[in-house]
């Protein structure tokens, strides 16, 4: 995490917002508890966490919608607890993108020019510059907004966010309700418009997929603190614990106990197979080890990989690109999820072997 | 078989509507036959028509003063209740705050309480009070039955009215005022603009309140109670007639503003 970390901070070192031990409460509810946070000028920090975690607290705490009950926020050194969101250089997009219902895109672009008293020649003009950067048609300045596309809307939401011009965008989940199609191409022009902009995107999902595409660097979210933050490759490859593991995707777990033989464990519960152990073994006794499924593989041999062992085919899914078979291997099911090219055709309850190597699983303390 | 039962079915609709509106506009039908009529008392069928009385009654001062008062009256009580009832559902539709259950309850009560004992109550209270009615009382009483009903009407439109809009706004820099006058105000008028029909034709129509309150003053309404009761003239339907008539005329252009103004957004 902190060689991770350290990587970002070579191209970009100079913190926009920090957050030192900040805390919100409501009532006797912690939402955020406790949280330090470095974020960095220009970058694409991603917020990931199951509902309730505290993310959106987080995030309206960084707009200035609420103010935290402990701890400080400075921006660029600068404390702003309790400056307000007007008065601040971030912009928030809501999940509801909150357009105003009543007015045309180009006036809801406009919008922010129009609070600073900008002539409506001048409006207009960075309007359409506006409207071209987000690649919506020029026609659109005189579209009812309600009358355009989900999509659409986004589009016109975040070029509102930019004529605002902050230093900070931050989004609240904006592209949860659209649809698969449609989120992969917007994510993808975000992120263009991420390093285009040079601004620095605060984004808060529950999505792993929307994270992984996107970020510079994701930082996850459990009952209001950050349990692990870094790039997306070390989030997935190396995750802290196992709430982090099963976040970022489905998890093959054993549950494992340390034999008196260097190098080896065995799994204690449930098949008690022996198995090899990871390099980066945390020194207790008692641990999981995870695989994700695409590190498992088909052996044809018992000594192919690190760790074999059989079972039976039990289900097959398609998963597009990929496929997933679940093995029962004794009590246990496993799963292995390999692209579609290296399919095999496995009929039910066919007995196979399954490997994977040592270094491609990680040990979570238990 | 089946479109036989549904042309059946469409006839019987067809005829309880007509029904209903029969029921309803035969008794104004009749009273506004009653003042086109030549002769001084009512008698029916109608043996001679004529415009005579309708143009007694637009010719009559004291017709034309009553018109004024009710007129003020209304003005007035549209004004005050609409200022009044848009914060009100502000306050109790947007935010939320302890005891605003209860304020919605008792902002109720009043519209269930029988009118001409809230009248009553209202002059003896006055009279207590040592003020002299008139019909400036009257605006005052007829703010008491009126301003809860435009609160609710009001109220209905801040319920549809995202509150995330005006966060959005501040965050972009936004300033309150700028807020109320771009962002509430346009989305709330369809609400207020409602509000103000309904306080309107109620202070105008209301005869219970004003009866006791409006003091040595008449309105409309109280005159052609007045009248109807002692020393009555074609006058009364004709007024009554035509009461009726502006009012559904005001209606119709309230209810052309709101189209006119739906059509403009919406293109």
């Amino acid at each position: 995490m902190s060689s991770s970390e350290s990587a970002v901070a070579a191209k970009a070192p100079l913190p926009i917002l920090q957050l030192v031990d900040v805390y919100k409460r409501f009532n006797d509810f912690n939402a955020v508890s406790g949280i330090s946070l470095n974020i960095l000028d220009g970058e694409f920090l991603t917020v990931v966490g199951p509902s309730g975690s505290g993310k959106t607290t987080l995030l309206r705490m960084l707009a200035g919608m609420e103010a935290p009950s402990d701890g400080n926020i400075t921006l660029r050194g600068e404390l702003i607890n309790n400056v307000p969101a007007k008065e601040r250089p971030t912009c928030l997009v809501f999940q509801s993108l909150a357009l105003f219902p009543h007015k045309t895109v180009g006036e809801n672009i406009e919008f922010p020019l129009k609070v600073k008293n900008i002539p409506p020649a001048q409006r207009k003009a960075r309007a359409l510059e506006l409207l071209q950067m987000l690649r919506l048609p020029e026609s659109y300045y005189a579209k009812n907004v309600m009358k355009c596309s989900g999509g659409e809307k986004q589009r016109v939401a975040l070029a509102r966010a930019f004529a605002y011009d902050p230093d900070v965008l931050l989004f609240d989940e904006p592209l949860s309700a659209l649809d698969y199609k449609l989120k992969k191409v917007l994510e993808k022009e975000l992120k263009d418009l991420h390093r285009q902009s040079g601004k620095t995107f605060v984004y808060i999902t529950h999505s792993l997929e929307e994270a992984m595409v996107m970020s510079d660097r994701i930082a996850v979210m459990r009952a209001g603190k950050i349990v692990q933050i870094g790039t997306p490759e070390t989030i997935y490859a190396n995750p802290e614990d196992e709430f982090v593991a099963e976040f970022f995707g489905e998890v093959n777990k054993f549950s494992v106990s340390l034999n008196e033989e260097w190098g080896w464990f065995s799994q204690d519960t449930e098949s008690s197979l022996t198995l090899r152990l990871p390099t980066d073994w945390p020194g207790s006794e008692q641990a999981t080890v995870i695989v994700r499924p695409e590190y498992m593989r088909f052996a044809t041999s018992a000594h192919e990989f690190d760790n074999v062992i059989s079972g039976t085919v039990f289900n097959e899914y398609s998963l597009g690109s990929r496929i997933q078979y679940q093995v029962r291997c004794g009590n246990k099911s496993v799963l292995v999820e390999i692209p579609r090219t290296l399919a095999r055709n496995a009929a039910p309850d066919e007995q196979v072997m399954i490997g994977w190597n040592a270094a491609d699983a990680f040990v979570a303390e238990a | 078989m089946r479109s036989q039962a549904k042309i059946r079915a469409e006839f019987f609709v067809r005829c309880w509507a007509g029904f209903v509106l029969l029921f309803i506009y035969l008794p104004i039908v009749c009273s506004a036959l009653a003042g086109l009529s030549k002769s001084r008392y009512f008698i029916f069928p109608v043996r001679q028509f004529s415009l005579e009385w309708w143009k007694r009654t637009v010719a009559s001062f004291e017709v034309q003063t009553l018109v004024q008062n009710s007129l003020t009256v209304a003005l007035l009580v549209t004004f005050i209740s609409v200022v009044l009832a848009f914060f009100g559902a502000l306050a109790f539709a947007r935010y939320d705050w302890r005891g605003r259950q209860l304020y919605q309850k008792l902002l109720l009560l009043p519209i269930f309480f029988p009118q001409a004992v809230l009248g009553l109550a209202l002059l003896l209270w006055m009279n207590a009070l040592g003020i002299t009615p008139s019909w400036r009382t009257a605006v005052v009483a007829h703010l008491v039955w009126i301003v809860p009903v435009v609160t609710l009407v009001i109220a209905i439109q801040v319920y549809s009215y995202d509150a995330q809009l005006e966060e959005a706004a501040v965050d972009l820099g936004a300033g309150r005022l700028f807020i109320f006058k771009e962002i509430t105000l346009p989305l709330l008028w369809p609400g207020i603009w409602s509000g103000a029909l309904f306080a309107f034709l109620l202070s105008w129509g209301n005869f219970p309140l004003s009866l006791y309150t409006a003091g040595a003053d008449s309105t409309v309404p109280k005159w052609l109670y007045s009248k109807m009761v002692a020393g009555y003239t074609p006058m009364v339907p004709a007024l009554g007639t035509m009461s009726t008539l502006s009012a559904a005329g005001f209606l119709l252009l309230g209810g052309a503003v709101i189209a006119f103004i739906r059509r403009r957004r919406e293109k």
